[in-house]
């Protein structure tokens, strides 16, 4: 299977040089885009349009620290994105408490209408979410090392749990978000 | 060698004529082409002016006319004149944006917004678009005495599927192959880019007739990426007229006015609001009606719509991530953006004064015009390449109406989705399938953009078959949807056709009539014009005639009555020109009577004043 790195002819790796991921992503539009073969026939413009969907979701996935984790740990067979994916109920005991004190102090704010409140946990949440992603990162730069003594069954795990974390982080301010933005019109 | 005309004419890089950008405004089109390495719009009406007003008269004997000359008819025959027909695009007939303040006569009943107008067949908005296309199409060929055949036509950049299809539908009707639907805003980015040749990132607030968009772009090594877009495709310059409007109309103590009197106010107000924008107050006149209009009031009612076009940008900023202290310039774009309030707004909003040497009008058929040579023209390949996003979100109905989006929006376009279902029930060999387009949870809040049915699922334990769903959506942000059974491998593949939109049957029927509609020569058609003006100026005869018979002088009637004799003999001919003259010759001849009617008119306004007191 071609990966996200192939088509960038990079190696496998969770640290990625994004300046240089940006460079060669205009060098490559600048070849495939469909722009370029806008009077050629139809194979050619339809070979344009998969190179160049495949080149903008590879750059997507890899230039963004969060959704290169996700994919990497995909790569490894967990695909956090599938609602019906076991690794969710796979989730350690103290997540889920962190998830309920998290869910019932934003529904207190966001009655109170307190937007203050909600902005501070916030900051909290970001702070806990990058925490997280280092941890995954951790995981994901040993396993993809894999030198000898590591433990792969482990480490995927950790990067799962720790992901599973990040996710939730994720949609929580997304939520804070959403609930600032109605405050605020 | 390049001086050559024949040469250039035979040039192989061209064999299909000149390739042209179109601005396909709600208020004006215009057409540009880039002709020796520059972008220039091109004289499409009256005056050698480059602005098309996108309003289409339809007259009684089946003829339709495009532009200022339509405008003019518009007070006289309101729901025939077509005006604003971008806002009903891909639109349905109960939509919010179909009901606002206007002079049309909707076909009851329908599906799709019909415009019910003189000449016996009532008109959709893509049929209307299509008319004004091939007026610009056929003005540029006559500029360039070449066929122009290939078009880039802008869409605003928050246009969604159903919007995107039915332009790219109206450039076909037209005769056009659409090379590439362009977002206005990225258009309008590329015609300040090539000028300046600048990097940096860059916000363009694009405030036009009806609509508002507001995209992010970064422009580095001749790339221009899109970061974010965002807008409101139903806010506009319109809804300043018709605030304006409505404070007229409720001075006027109309609670029910009629198409005629809507479409008067409306241009009246539109009329004000330009002036606005030159000095502190206008008098305003419909009618017998006069009013005051001062700019304070005026940037009070527009206040709601200029604060919505914010909350738009501060979500396009943060979408794009960047803080507006870090834009390297404000491009403005659309004729809205000429209200002093809005400029104001704008230079407070983003931190600094916004750009505007080129003309607002102009910009955007400008920078289609550079990305039609782009893709027809080899040699400058390698110049500049746009990287563009789709405005708003992709997603299916899933259980409990709820929406999973697939793609999220502000994603780089072309760009795939897929999602795999399973069957819920034993044997089950049938799966539907509601695509919908927007940003909010629940589908009734979303667009509704297709319902089709996976059919041919083999006969499986419930959850065994599995299908794979996939969304396409290409370079103009069209989507295509195809579906996988992939324990079979069958596979189905349509295009995303709205809901409530128009059936690949109806675009059919309507190519063929098209086709007719082309093959008549020009000729035909401004015979078919100069009737609808002889029309004109003969009921506004007979009319005052009828009325004021009393202010008439010797002989006088007589040779009016003769001259209306030859207009109406030579209107059932085809020599326009014969028919322009003896118009012409019509109007010389009632000038002293039209003059002493309008002089009593005044007389009776001032109330047995001398004119001189005022």
């Amino acid at each position: 299977m071609r990966t996200h790195f192939d088509v960038f002819g990079l190696p496998r790796a969770y640290d990625v040089d994004v300046p240089a991921l940006e460079k060669q992503y205009r060098e490559l539009s600048l070849q495939l885009h469909p722009d370029r073969v806008a009077q050629a026939d139809a194979r050619e413009r339809l070979k344009a349009l998969e190179g160049t969907t495949a080149l903008n979701e590879a750059f997507k996935t890899l230039k963004d620290p969060v959704r290169r984790a996700f994919y990497l740990l995909k790569l490894h067979g967990i695909d956090l994105d599938r609602e019906d994916a076991g690794a969710q109920k796979d989730m350690p005991m103290e997540f889920l408490e962190e998830v309920m004190d998290l869910r019932e102090a934003l529904d207190t704010a966001m009655e109170k209408k307190d937007l203050a409140r909600a902005r501070a946990m916030a900051t909290d949440v970001e702070a806990r979410k990058k925490a997280a992603l280092d941890e995954a990162a951790g995981a994901l730069r040993a396993l993809e090392a894999g030198g000898p003594g590591a433990d792969g069954q482990v480490l995927v795990k950790k990067a799962s749990h720790a992901l599973g974390r990040v996710r939730y982080f994720t949609r929580f301010l997304e939520q804070v978000d959403a609930f600032e933005e109605e405050s605020l019109s | 060698m390049s001086k050559n005309g024949y040469l250039q004419i035979h040039d192989p890089l061209k064999p299909k004529g000149q390739a042209v950008g179109i601005d396909l405004g709600t208020t004006n089109s215009l057409v540009a082409a880039v002709v020796q390495g520059k972008p220039r719009c091109v004289p499409v009406d009256e005056g050698d002016s480059l602005l098309l007003p996108s309003v289409v008269h339809y007259a009684k004997d089946g003829g339709v006319v495009v532009g200022a000359r339509a405008r003019r008819l518009a007070p006289e025959h309101p729901t025939d004149t077509i005006s604003s027909v971008k806002r009903f695009m891909g639109r349905s007939p109960d939509d919010a944006e179909t009901r606002k303040l206007g002079h049309y006569r909707f076909v009851p009943g329908s599906k799709v917004v019909r415009f019910d107008v003189a000449g016996g067949t009532p008109v959709n908005p893509i049929e209307v678009s299509g008319e004004i296309l091939r007026s610009l199409k056929r003005r540029a060929e006559a500029h360039f005495s070449t066929k122009v055949e290939q078009a880039v036509i802008t869409v605003p950049a928050y246009f969604d599927d159903a919007q995107r299809q039915a332009t790219k539908d109206a450039g076909r009707l037209a005769g056009l192959e659409v090379l590439r639907l362009l977002n206005e805003p990225t258009a309008a980015a590329l015609a300040y880019g090539l000028d300046k040749g600048s990097q940096g990132t860059f916000a363009v607030y694009d405030l036009g007739g009806g609509t508002f968009d507001v995209s992010i772009l970064k422009l580095v090594d001749g790339v221009f990426e899109v970061k974010s877009t965002g807008g409101d495709s139903a806010l506009g310059g319109d809804d300043f007229d018709r605030a304006i409007a409505q404070q007229v109309l409720q001075a006027m103590g109309e609670k029910e006015p009629s198409p005629a009197l809507i479409a008067e106010v409306l241009a009246a107000s539109r009329k004000a609001k330009e002036a606005l924008t030159d000095v502190p107050e206008v008098e305003l006149t419909v009618g017998g009606h006069k009013q005051v209009v001062k700019r304070a009031d005026f940037d009070t009612w527009i206040q709601p719509f200029v604060q919505k076009t914010g909350v738009v940008c501060r979500r396009a900023l943060k979408d794009a991530g960047v803080a507006a202290g870090e834009l390297d310039g404000v491009i403005l774009v659309g004729g809205a953006t000429r209200v002093p309030a809005v400029r104001r707004y704008v230079a407070e909003l983003f931190g600094r004064e916004p750009l505007g040497d080129i003309d607002p009008d102009q910009v955007v058929a400008l920078g289609a015009a550079v990305q039609a040579d782009l893709l027809t023209n080899e040699d400058r390949q390698d110049e500049v390449l746009l990287l563009d996003v789709i405005p708003l979100s992709l997603g299916l109905e899933t259980m409990g109406g709820i929406v999973e989006k697939l793609i999220q929006r502000n994603s780089t376009i072309p760009t795939a989705a897929a999602q795999v279902f399973t069957t819920f029930k034993d044997g089950q060999t049938g799966l539907d399938v509601h695509v919908v387009q927007g940003e909010r949870e629940l589908v009734e809040d979303n667009r509704s953009l297709a319902r089709f049915t996976l059919s041919g699922i083999p006969p499986l334990a419930a959850g065994m078959a599995r299908v794979e769903v996939r969304f396409q959506v290409d370079a103009d942000g069209i989507l295509s949807v195809s579906a996988k059974e992939q324990s079979t491998g069958a596979t189905q593949s349509i295009t995303v056709k709205p809901s409530h939109g128009l059936t690949d049957e109806e675009i059919e029927q309507m190519l063929l009539d098209s086709i007719d509609h082309a093959e008549e020569d020009i000729q035909a058609r401004q015979v078919r014009e100069q009737r609808v003006d002889a029309e004109r100026v003969l009921a506004e005869a007979e009319r005052q005639l009828r009325e004021h018979g009393s202010l008439l002088q010797d002989g006088e009637r007589a040779a009016i009555d003769a001259a209306m004799a030859r207009v109406r003999e030579l209107a059932t001919g085809n020599d326009h020109l014969k028919l322009k003259e003896a118009v012409h010759a019509l109007d010389e001849t009632s000038r002293p009577f039209i003059e002493r009617v309008m002089n009593q008119a005044i007389t009776q306004v001032v109330g047995g004043h001398s004119v001189e007191e005022f």
